[in-house]
């Protein structure tokens, strides 16, 4: 049998017994998809539905991958990152509620913590290649990776064959390169069944709707694509409770430093800063906000913060965490002039906000480890200072995942939620939706809300009839236009 | 007012204060009004006299004289000399002079002291409502110069909870807002002190957006300033970046010349200590080249030389009384219940107490709390006999 026929690729399936605890608690967090388990099983939408997902292969996600189990989708599922894979979720999935290790009645599930590049984009194309040959009729994606090698594999496949990487091509695209120029010569023709199969797919994140977006203004766009990102109940959630839950959890898991009384430095005042800033202040911090767009600036003085640029407090900060979507926001240079022991963190999500290269390039400087995810980092001494040392978490990638867990059950449960329902109009009314991008409606983006506000003991308030005409709107909803900014 | 009015019954019935006199020096608000009714429900006869010269409510003092038959010597915007002529006229009332005294600041008592201490040997005891005045009968006290037992009503925990932090903390941004009508959002506001009244304003001035910076002499204060996320840094630096600055430290000159003469144009100087002497008045009105009055009702704007304006309000006085209503009536609900409490209680205990300074017995604390709690309607647990045991021995651990 070759690797692609594997039922299964995880790192210990033994783990599968803990995983399925994990699940059984999140499965309570997660009171969206549970509420769609139950209005939907009955009618099976997703019956006939072949969902090949990317997505972090994480305990959240199990949830979300036996919620379209429950709706009658088949489903194949890979990592979306090599880092992410919690491996007893993995092992849980791959096993199932009903299936034990030596008898596994889950899902094929290719994904381990600690991936290697090849690895990793094998795991894609596993997951991609369903036994009867035939590839996936839905796609669930994040980041769109398995996206792009549904699209790059058609695209070469028409163009004859696949073009050798420019010298300064990243490593990555040469390993991508390699695995389709073997599935073409294996395979031919598979990639091109493929994208002519696949009906749909809805896309987690910023990143990947960025690449749809450019993929469909080009005109190369094989399918209809749902944007979940930019779901009022995906992105909020993420960005602002999601990041205002993990940051200081991050932050005490690496470092068990007493937050209060400390000046905390958040670069970046978006939804994401927003959500830092406030769980800081929670703690006792006083927090100062850098920004370069005048209106979140703005924002940010009129919730009582002071704006300040890096370089009026770098010396005299305690923690310092980057949220930007932006490159080089803290220097080598800042991190030299840091008092000794600041913590440096970054949210965002590339790691290209902190400058670990220029850091590690720093002449004299040392590294060492305190803990996984947990580095101080010493300047040697110079003229009128003595050596000091900074503490970086998570080697300047999101520290909410690295040093924590990220985002808990019940934000998920939103994102995952809109994923579900997405799936589901895009596989139930594929003729709806064209070729292109689209995000779901509002009434939808709703209905994600209203599944979560029992969990909470929430009474929401109902408009009469001459309320709901007094403002235009009908009485179920949707209540705002699609411009409103919550 | 549901506390005093429920002590209003029981007065009536138990009648505390049978045949006794009582002088009161206390701001004549329509809380005031409610205190002097039952003193006099009581049983007690009422000479009362103003805390401060400006903070009388006139149609208050004159419905206390018309329907209540209290003494009452006040009125809104009466000089110094008229102030004190108040006071010995409610010491005078009966010409015998008082049994009790209540006062609020210590004028009173120290009137009694210096111009008329022929009255003292009557005076079986007092109760003294505010920190300030607390300050200054300890001093008395430890000079041996306090010839009768004071009760500290302002120092019980409720009081200092509910009346300083909620109360003060709340009418003292009132008086602000209402005088200025500023935006405090995206303001630097310094608070001078972080004691119970300006941790309330500090909390208070956080929540409408302001960044707040502290100062303080405490170390402890200022530590505990800095755990919740507040800049703490000495008057001289923060008077260079504030734009709104709020005393409340219960001392003198804590913003001097040195101070205004580098603050930025426009800045904003209130007090919300009990006296005019926490803001330096005399040393504005010393750099100043022209002083416009009532720009806004109760803002003199002092135009300094070198062009920027000062904005003080309220004439430094306290800030929440005189420009905006003072505390709302739940807060002098129940300051003045425990006072009431507490007063009752001194007239039926003054030959246990020497003279000096004394603490409200913790359970008049307790009963005063308790019944507040009782008149919102919230409900709270009691020890059972087991836990009452296990918290009284040493014996039982885990």
């Amino acid at each position: 049998m070759s690797a692609d026929q594997l039922p299964y690729h995880v790192a210990d399936i033994s783990l599968a017994a803990f995983g399925r605890k994990e699940i059984q608690l999140a499965e309570h967090e997660m009171p969206g998809l549970m509420a769609i388990r139950a209005e939907y099983a009955p009618s099976q939408p997703l019956r006939g539905a072949k969902i090949t997902g990317s997505l972090h292969m994480t305990v959240q996600t199990a949830v979300l991958i036996e919620t379209l189990v429950a709706l009658g989708a088949r489903v194949r599922w890979a990592s979306c990152n090599i880092f992410s894979t919690q491996d007893q979720a993995a092992a849980a999935v791959a096993v199932g509620p009903d299936g034990t290790p030596d008898d596994p009645r889950g899902i094929p599930v290719f994904a381990w913590k600690g991936e290697s590049l090849e690895d990793y984009w094998q795991c894609t194309e596993q997951a991609l290649t369903w036994p009867d040959g035939d590839g996936p009729n839905m796609v669930l994606d994040d980041g769109g990776d398995a996206t792009l090698l549904v699209h790059k594999g058609a695209e070469y496949e028409q163009a004859g064959g696949v073009p050798s990487p420019a010298a300064d091509d990243p490593e990555e695209w040469r390993i991508i390169l390699d695995r389709l120029r073997n599935s073409l010569a294996d395979h031919p023709g598979k990639w091109t069944r493929i994208a002519g199969n696949v009906r749909g797919v809805t896309e987690e994140t910023t990143t990947g709707v960025h690449r749809l977006y450019e993929m469909s203004r080009a005109g190369t766009l094989a399918f209809p694509a749902i944007n979940v990102n930019d779901s009022v109940t995906k992105s909020k959630f993420d960005n602002k409770y999601g990041c205002r839950h993990s940051l200081i959890d991050g932050i005490k898991r690496g470092t068990d430093v007493l937050i209060g009384g400390k000046v905390a430095v958040v670069c970046g005042y978006g939804d994401v800063g927003k959500g830092c800033a406030e769980s800081l202040r929670g703690q006792g911090a006083r927090v100062v906000v850098t920004e370069i767009d005048p209106i979140c600036a703005l924002q940010a003085a009129m919730d009582g913060y002071q704006v300040a640029t890096l370089e009026d407090v770098v010396a005299t900060a305690d923690i310092f965490v980057t949220a930007t979507g932006n490159r080089d926001v803290i220097t080598a240079g800042h991190m030299s002039r840091m008092k000794h022991q600041a913590i440096v963190g970054n949210i965002g999500h590339f790691d290209n906000e902190i400058d670990m290269a220029g850091l590690a390039r720093w002449p004299g400087v040392r590294r060492l480890t305190i803990k996984p995810q947990v580095d101080e980092w010493t300047f040697p001494a110079e003229e009128g200072r003595a050596g000091h040392g900074i503490i970086v978490l998570s080697e300047g990638r999101l520290l909410n995942l690295g040093n924590a867990t990220g985002h808990p059950s019940f934000v998920m449960s939103n994102s995952f939620t809109n994923q579900v329902i997405a799936q589901v109009e895009l596989f139930t009314r594929t003729g709806e939706y064209p070729v292109g991008v689209h995000t779901l409606p509002k009434h939808l983006d709703e209905k994600v809300a209203r599944l979560h506000l029992d969990a909470l003991g929430v009474r929401l308030t109902q408009l009469t009839k001459e309320q709901a005409d007094y403002i235009g709107v009908p009485v179920d909803g949707p209540y705002k236009p699609e411009h409103y900014r919550y | 007012m549901p506390l005093m009015a429920g002590l209003m019954a029981r007065f009536a019935d138990q009648r505390p204060f049978g045949q006794l006199a009582i002088a009161a020096c206390l701001h004549v608000t329509a809380e005031t009004a409610m205190l002097v009714r039952l003193l006099r429900a009581g049983g007690a006869s009422v000479g009362l006299a103003a805390s401060n010269p400006l903070s009388t409510q006139d149609d208050i003092a004159a419905a206390l004289a018309v329907r209540h038959g209290i003494a009452v010597f006040a009125r809104a915007g009466v000089d110094r000399r008229g102030y004190y002529r108040h006071i010995e006229m409610a010491l005078s009332e009966p010409p015998g002079g008082p049994d009790l005294v209540i006062d609020d600041g210590g004028d009173l008592v120290n009137t009694l002291h210096t111009q008329a201490a022929a009255l003292l040997p009557r005076v079986k005891g007092g109760c003294e409502s505010t920190t300030t005045g607390v300050i200054r009968l300890r001093r008395m006290a430890a000079e041996g110069a306090l010839a009768f037992p004071v009760i500290a009503a302002n120092d019980t925990a409720a009081k200092r909870l509910v009346d300083n932090t909620c109360g003060t903390g709340q009418s003292v941004i009132d008086g602000i807002l209402r005088a200025t009508n500023t935006l405090l959002a995206g303001k630097t506001v310094v608070v001078a002190g972080f004691g119970a009244c300006g941790r309330g304003v500090a909390e208070r001035a956080r929540g409408l957006g302001a960044q707040v910076i502290v100062t303080e002499i405490d170390p402890v204060r200022a530590l505990d300033a800095s755990l919740r996320g507040f800049l703490v840094l000495p008057m001289a630096q923060a008077a260079r970046v504030g734009e709104v600055f709020v005393t409340a430290t219960g001392t003198c000159d804590v913003i001097s010349a040195a101070h205004i003469a580098v603050m930025r144009d426009g800045a904003v100087l209130a007090n919300a200590g009990h006296f005019d002497t926490e803001i330096d008045v005399r040393a504005l009105a010393g750099l100043a080249a022209a002083v416009r009055h009532d720009v806004r009702p109760h803002v003199d704007a002092y135009e300094l030389g070198d062009g920027r304006t000062m904005l003080l309000l309220a004439e430094g006085r306290v800030v929440n009384l005189v420009a905006a209503e003072g505390h709302p009536p739940e807060v002098m609900d129940l300051a003045f219940g425990i006072e009431a409490l507490a007063l009752a209680w001194l007239a039926g205990n003054t030959d246990k107490l020497p003279a000096g300074v004394h603490e409200v017995p913790a359970d008049i604390d307790a009963e005063a709390a308790r019944l507040v709690l009782a008149t919102m309607g919230t409900s709270i647990d009691a020890l059972t006999p087991a836990q009452q045991a296990y918290l009284e021995s040493w014996r039982i651990g885990s």
